[in-house]
């Protein structure tokens, strides 16, 4: 395979007001092969942006270069920008104008005319399902559907590289699947290339041939999901919600006597509530383990976690039931999680991917 | 070029669409323009399109006539009373239809006119016989007495001067002629001769105009008319208008960073030129409209913008460009709207009345009217009353438009190299 992205050294440091300097993005290098989604996963403020940024002739680079297509981004930006498709992670479009504006505008800027362009917004308006709100204005579009749009423009002048950046943040399961679903179909029926970033382990983990894992303007580990995935070990994780009742720590210890168990944790919040509510007598909140509405008391403790690593966990799981059963714990779910990428990245950090 | 007209047409569209920026495009214009041009007109004074003048003449003579036709040449909007008064009694005399030197002062005081001119009895026989002669003018000291009466009372007493040297010469030389057959040498002799007698008469200057002011007024309670103030604020109000229009471009482009589209549109094939270049056009295309819209007004309330369009409508290209120019030298280090809005207001208010869009710069002090020539607004409102108030044409216009233009240039070098997207 070829590749059509290729970053080497890439650096961006900002200057502060105040004279200091954030080094939001410190040495990337990258390749990203022909026809493949690459996802850079990676926290808020990791640095996703500002390279996708660099790439996309946004910002010009402190340090290092990236092709596109053989293209120089910083000595041909122009050749380049036109292989190069951007979604950016705002809605980048003109509120007061119609798509269906939007489009002819951004399509014309991208090199577009006459039939030609005509035609491309038809198509993208077909892609993006949304030709019979084309003469709607954009600010009375749903989340969603501005969504669509904002990728329908970066694909009208049939980009041999898409980028997306955070492209679902903010909006609803359904317009979200939508989405996803739209990234496997440009690269499986449109032959696109993909860069994709995002903070969402499960995208990452769904859309990707290759992830690269990004913390603090670093790539810090990057392959497919299997490889990442193999790097730390195949241990699962058992999560079992026990709500509000008090766990003791033999449980707990009996628990990791089990063959096979590495580690057992167990956490729970604690009901605060708000200064100068504290004498009500009861409140009522919503119970996560169970989505019900639920009357507690300040202090009382809640939505308790018992979480076990295991290698091969399932075949603990009637052990670790029967244990609980005999110290009077009610098990309201269990939930058996294979290594993913979160795992990956809480075992390269020592912090989870989201807060 | 195809790009750079899109951007800029898209840019048209956007700013249309919003209604708020079409009533400020229309009704705000609208609405200052009237109380600007009220505030200098001192009142509404009918419906004539005249600035009025109390001419009283004592003579009666052909040569007052005279002077006083050279007077209406000199500026058309003059409205000369009692002698023009017209059915709807544009002059206002109610009932002084015989008006008195001592009422005419009154007037003036009164701001009920804009100034008193007499020519006294006499006059005719004393330019006829040579005998130095004065003309009375007396006028407030305020803002209600415009200079370009007085220039025009000097150019009218100028060209009766000059008509009397001519006639004069004319006599003599005719007297010399008769019987006399001239050779080479002759003819020189006679050529110097005659321009020796017309710079004699000349120097005698016949005619002088005697200028009085009465005491300033507080309070000008009486109508003056309207148009002579809207004859400055129309033009002014545009020039203020526009840097409203134009600087508030400055916001727009903080915007569209914002809302991203202006970092969508440097990730397509669009080079900064173009991009740049784009944004200029749209902001001066959105000027032009804002001076045209006020103009329209304007033309709609009859106000006399002079008698070269040509000649005004390179002003309104030039200043334009200008402020345009000026906005983006500005605008491109801007961080957001508050300071964009900001500094627009800032500007377009301390430029404006510096170069003399509120009222004529002609009433401020020597010093204030040099420090105001920093402002586009002057030059361009150097232009426009040499149009509107002393019947200028192109030529008279060059001045201003070539500092215009190379404000212009200045501004635009200084914008080009300080412009970035990060
Ligand atoms: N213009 C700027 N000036 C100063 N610092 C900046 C600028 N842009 C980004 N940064 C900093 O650089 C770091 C990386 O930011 P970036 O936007 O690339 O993160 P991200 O991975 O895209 O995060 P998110 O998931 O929240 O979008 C952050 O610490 C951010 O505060
Ligand atoms: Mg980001």
């Amino acid at each position: 395979m070829t590749n059509l992205v290729e970053v080497r050294g890439l650096v961006k440091t900002f200057k502060r007001r105040d004279g200091t300097e954030v080094r939001a993005v410190r040495g990337i290098n990258l390749d990203i092969a022909q026809g493949e989604v690459f996802s850079l996963l990676g926290p808020n403020g990791a640095g996703k942006t500002t390279t996708i940024s660099m790439i996309s002739g946004l910002l010009s680079p402190t340090q290092g270069d990236a092709t596109i297509g053989g293209f120089s981004i910083t000595k041909q930006p122009m050749q380049a920008k036109k292989l190069l498709g951007v979604v950016p992670q705002e809605i980048a479009l003109y509120p007061t104008l119609t798509a269906r504006q939007n489009l002819d505008f951004f399509g014309k800027m991208a090199g577009l005319g006459g039939k030609e362009l005509a035609k491309s917004v038809d198509e993208v308006l077909d892609f993006i399902d949304l030709k019979d709100r084309q003469n709607d204005r954009i600010d009375t579009f749903s989340g969603g559907m501005k969504r669509r749009v904002n990728i329908g423009v970066g694909l009208l002048h049939k980009p041999q590289l898409v980028y997306m950046d955070e492209p679902t943040v903010g909006i609803d399961p359904q317009s979200r699947r939508r989405i996803l679903d739209t990234v496997v179909q440009l690269r499986d029926e449109y032959r696109m290339t993909v860069l994709y970033t995002t903070h969402l382990m499960e995208e990452a983990q769904e859309l990707s041939n290759r992830v690269g894992i990004i913390d603090h303007g670093e790539i810090i580990a990057l392959g497919t999901v299997g490889d990442l995935i193999q790097q730390i070990g195949e241990e699962d994780r058992l999560i079992f919600s026990v709500g509000e009742q008090d766990i003791d720590n033999g449980l707990l210890q009996q628990f990791e006597a089990i063959a096979g168990i590495t580690k057992v944790t167990y956490q729970s919040r604690e009901l605060n509530v708000a200064p100068g509510l504290e004498d009500s007598a009861e409140l009522v909140i919503e119970k996560k383990s169970t989505g019900t509405m639920m009357a507690v008391r300040s202090g009382q403790v809640m939505d308790g976690e018992i979480v076990v690593y295991a290698k091969r966990g399932r075949k603990a799981l009637p052990e670790l039931l029967r244990l609980a059963d005999d110290a009077g714990v009610n098990i309201f779910s269990v939930e058996v999680r294979e290594p993913d990428l979160e795992a990956v990245f809480l075992h390269l950090t020592g912090r989870a991917l989201r807060d | 070029m195809d790009k750079i007209v899109t951007i800029a047409i898209n840019d048209l569209r956007v700013f249309l669409k919003d209604r708020s920026n079409i009533i400020f495009l229309t009704l705000v214009p609208l609405v200052m323009t009237f109380i600007i041009g009220y505030v200098n007109g001192g009142g509404f004074g009918g419906a004539s399109s005249q600035l009025r003048v109390d001419l009283l003449d004592n003579d009666n003579s052909e040569l007052s006539a005279q002077f006083i036709a050279s007077l209406k040449e000199a500026n058309s909007s003059l409205m000369l009373c009692p002698a023009d008064n017209d059915e709807n009694d544009g002059c206002n005399l109610g009932d002084n239809a015989g008006l008195t030197r001592e009422q005419a002062e009154q007037r003036v005081r009164d701001g009920d006119t804009l100034a008193l001119i007499e020519i006294p009895a006499g006059f005719g026989v004393a330019v006829e016989s040579f005998q130095p002669v004065s003309l009375s003018y007396v006028s407030n000291e305020d803002f209600t007495a415009p200079g370009f009466i007085r220039q025009a009372v000097d150019a009218a007493a100028l060209r009766v001067n000059g008509a009397i040297v001519a006639a004069r010469v004319g006599t003599d030389v005719a007297g010399q002629i008769e019987g006399i057959t001239l050779d080479a040498g002759g003819q020189a002799d006679f050529t110097q001769q005659v321009y020796d007698r017309a710079a004699g008469i000349w120097a005698a200057n016949p005619v002088s105009v005697a200028y009085e002011l009465t005491a300033q007024q507080e309070s000008s309670t009486g109508e003056i008319n309207l148009q002579s103030g809207l004859a400055q604020s129309v033009p002014g109000m545009g020039s203020m208008f526009v840097m409203f229009t134009v600087f508030g471009g400055m916001t727009l482009l903080v915007i569209e960073r914002k809302q991203w589209t202006l970092q969508r549109l440097v990730s397509l094939p669009v080079s900064r030129a173009q991009l740049i270049a784009g944004k200029i056009l749209s902001r001066f295309l959105l000027g032009i409209l804002q001076f045209a819209v006020v103009i329209a007004m304007g033309f709609l309330m009859g106000v006399n913008f002079g008698k070269d369009p040509l000649a005004f409508i390179l002003i309104v290209l030039t200043y334009t460009l200008s402020i345009t120019a000026l906005s983006f030298a500005l605008g491109t280090q801007l961080q957001n709207e508050e300071q964009a809005s900001g500094l627009s207001l800032l500007l377009s208010l301390a430029l404006a009345p510096l170069g003399g869009a509120w009222w004529p710069l002609d009433i401020v002090p020597e010093f204030m009217r040099t420090i105001g020539h920093i402002s586009p607004v002057a030059w361009a409102m150097d232009g426009f009353n040499q149009l509107a108030f002393f019947q200028g044409g192109l030529g008279d216009v060059l001045l201003p438009v070539g500092v215009l233009l190379a404000m212009s240039v200045v501004f635009f070098a200084i914008a080009v190299s300080r412009f970035k997207y990060e």
